[in-house]
């Protein structure tokens, strides 16, 4: 992805920028407001990472001039103000994603990843297929090469939205968002657990596990 | 009623229609003793003369005499008018110019009427008579007209009693009107003043641009509100850039740790170390500023009507896998169709602390309640654990931030601090019990207890 960071620390914005660049993305960096619109305008970027407080225009600013363009690039949202009180102001203005500094690159890598290849049609299947697991979203059931698996409510929305994003990494808070639909900070590792419950039910019988750990980071659903 | 009593406004027109009362009871009794009390007396003592010398002659030269003499006093056309009767001891009228008189009486002075027509006139006389009574049986009736202090006396009772009642009922009346008046003002004080405590810092009192005491004062108010606000709101600048410059410096911290393990989750030993210690430092510090952000209010709650049934299943449900992992039972016990205005953000993550503490505190094997239900005075929700408790000391001090009474567990100390704000946003009480067998903690949320601030939540929505 040809990616745009509008950071005014430049070793944030290195940092960033070498993580992304190592999973393969193109970026460049701009460490102020006005010029980070100007490119944003210019070129049509893939995606954006904006820090909230920049010199010359405020990252919320840049953001509500850049959709009043009627640009929708997706923007993940870097703020030095973590509060759930800011993230809602942030995705307010029209940011597709949040993120609380301090981070661990991972996670920003993680949720860039989601961001930038959010398919449009998605919504409108009936059935995810990834290897050997079949999920039916109508009939809410989940078969593993044939064989149906029995799994609670909230366990089949945390695999749905794995698997919707197979191939990628996913991390714990991005679970708990999209799975749980609250903004908290549970500060455990309450999520694996959840995780750890599901992999059991869907890897009983079989060698191969669906859901992998990615040390330190989240988990992943690989597609092949 | 009593409401009414206590209002000073109320009690002052009442002091004040006292006092107007008072002034005009001055004002009779004044007139009443120049204009009535004086010429009765003045009456009184000529006519007890004249019995005296009446009696003198009665005794010294028989009733033949008394009666010459009582009727050429009646002849003279003397001012006020005589009046006389004689009736002696066989209880025959001798002589007598008044009309009638009782037959009996036991005051010694009568007000008898006296009326007279003269040329088809009728004159209207009240003689003010003494009932004078011989030693031998014989009685003498002797007056003097004063039908104008009479007539005098009588007009003063019957108005003076309507204009006192009058001055009460206009007092009364007034007193009513000014302290609805002034208490509707008072009112509007009061009600701006807990808007602010509610947490809302833009409300003002209205100002209504008469000038009177009312608008100094909310004119003061306003700006002690405006002072109020901007130490808050400097306060706020002030922990935002606080935020800011920590988290900055942590964020490069994090960077560079994340770069010397050579990235990609795989670190070595002490560095991964430092890693969960600096993520260690993030989350205190967003604990704290959390917390701090509640308790000024300038978290901005987005309070909303939320199905509290469905939040505290989600926070069960959520730590079931922990409960199953530490071999607890966690068991729920709540009443369907639960509402409340609130935060549920806010709500969500204080049940899930005191979960996490209950789960945390309570030994294998062993039970975790979470309730809900619906009382008469509001709703309750209560964690009940089957652990060791708390010790009776640290009951008062489980709130305050960074306590924890059981060192050797780990943890930031800020946990129930965020419950203690939480529930203060939401005006709301919780209580810590240590019971037979167990802790309990019982969250009391008041029926309207939420701050309402409808501005705010029309145009925020949780995510």
């Amino acid at each position: 992805m040809h990616i745009l960071v509008v950071e005014d620390d430049k070793r944030v914005a290195d940092h960033v920028a070498r993580g992304l660049r190592e999973s393969g993305h193109m970026v460049e960096i701009v460490d102020d407001g006005r010029t980070g619109l100007l490119r944003a305008v210019a070129e049509q970027f893939d995606l954006i990472v904006l820090d909230r407080m920049l010199p010359e225009m405020d990252g919320l600013k840049l953001l509500a001039v850049l959709r009043g363009t009627g640009d929708a690039t997706p923007v993940m949202i870097l703020s030095a103000l973590g509060d759930v009180d800011e993230r809602i102001r942030g995705l307010k203005a029209g940011g597709d994603d949040y993120l609380p500094k301090p981070f661990a690159l991972s996670e920003l890598v993680a949720r860039v990843e989601v961001l930038g290849r959010r398919a449009p049609t998605l919504s409108e299947a009936t059935e995810l297929c990834c290897g050997d697991l079949a999920i039916d979203l109508l009939g809410h059931s989940v078969t593993r090469a044939g064989r149906k698996i029995d799994i609670t409510q909230r366990e089949f929305r945390i695999l749905e939205y794995l698997v919707r994003n197979a191939g990628r990494v996913v991390t714990r808070s991005m679970l708990l968002e999209h799975v749980w639909d609250y903004s908290f900070d549970p500060q455990t590792n309450i999520i694996d657990q959840h995780v750890s419950r599901l992999r059991q039910k869907l890897d009983r019988d079989f060698e191969h596990s669906v859901i992998e750990t990615v040390r330190g980071t989240g988990y992943v659903v690989r597609t092949g | 009623m009593p409401r009414l009593l206590s209002s000073l406004s109320f009690r002052l027109a009442l002091s004040y229609a006292g006092l107007f009362v008072g002034s005009l009871l001055l004002l009779f009794g004044g007139y009443y003793l120049v204009a009535i009390r004086q010429p009765i007396e003045a009456t009184k003592v000529r006519v007890q003369r004249e019995v005296e010398a009446l009696t003198a002659l009665y005794e010294r030269r028989g009733s033949a005499a008394l009666v010459a003499r009582l009727q050429r006093r009646a002849r003279l056309a003397e001012t006020p008018k005589t009046f006389h009767a004689f009736i002696n001891q066989g209880g025959r009228v001798v002589s007598a110019n008044l009309p009638s008189w009782p037959a009996w009486s036991e005051r010694r002075w009568l007000w008898l009427e006296a009326d007279i027509f003269a040329d088809g006139n009728e004159i209207d006389f009240d003689s003010l008579t003494l009932d004078h009574r011989f030693p031998d049986g014989a009685r003498l009736l002797v007056g003097r007209d004063l039908n104008v202090v009479r007539e005098r006396q009588l007009m003063m009772l019957s108005s003076g009693l309507a204009v006192i009642g009058g001055a009460v009922a206009i007092g009364l009346i007034v007193g009513l009107l000014m302290s609805r008046a002034i208490g509707r003002r008072i009112d509007r004080l009061a009600d701006t003043a807990r808007t602010v405590m509610a947490g809302d810092m833009a409300t003002r009192v209205s100002v209504d641009g008469s000038g009177d005491e009312f608008d100094h004062l909310a004119q003061t108010l306003n700006a002690m509100l405006d002072r109020i606000e901007d130490s808050f709101e400097s306060v706020r600048r002030v922990s935002d850039s606080v935020a800011h410059e920590l988290r900055t410096p942590l964020a490069r911290l994090q960077a560079n740790l994340e770069d010397a393990g050579g990235g990609d989750g795989a670190q070595i030993g002490p560095v991964q170390d430092a890693l969960a210690e600096a993520d260690r430092l993030r989350a205190i510090f967003d604990a704290v500023m959390r917390i701090s952000r509640i308790e000024t209010g300038s978290l901005q709650a987005a309070m909303v009507e939320v199905d509290l049934s469905a939040l505290l299943d989600d926070v069960a449900d959520f730590y079931q896998p922990e409960a199953e992992a530490k071999r607890l039972v966690l068991s729920t016990f709540i009443q369907s169709g639960l509402s409340l205005r609130c935060d549920r953000n806010l709500l969500f993550q204080a049940i899930a602390n005191l979960l996490d503490n209950a789960l945390k505190y309570t030994p294998a094997p062993g039970e975790v309640v979470l309730s809900g239900r619906s009382g008469r005075s509001g709703t309750v929700i209560s964690v009940q654990d089957t652990g060791p408790g708390v010790p009776a000391e640290a009951l008062p001090r489980l709130t305050e931030r960074f306590y924890r009474s059981d060192k050797r567990q780990e943890g930031l100390g800020l946990g129930l601090a965020f419950v203690a704000a939480t529930a203060r946003l939401h005006r709301s009480e919780i209580s810590f019990h240590n019971d037979d067998g167990g802790f309990r903690v019982e969250w009391l949320l008041r029926h309207g207890g939420g701050p309402s601030r409808p501005g705010l939540t029309e145009n925020r929505k949780t995510n």
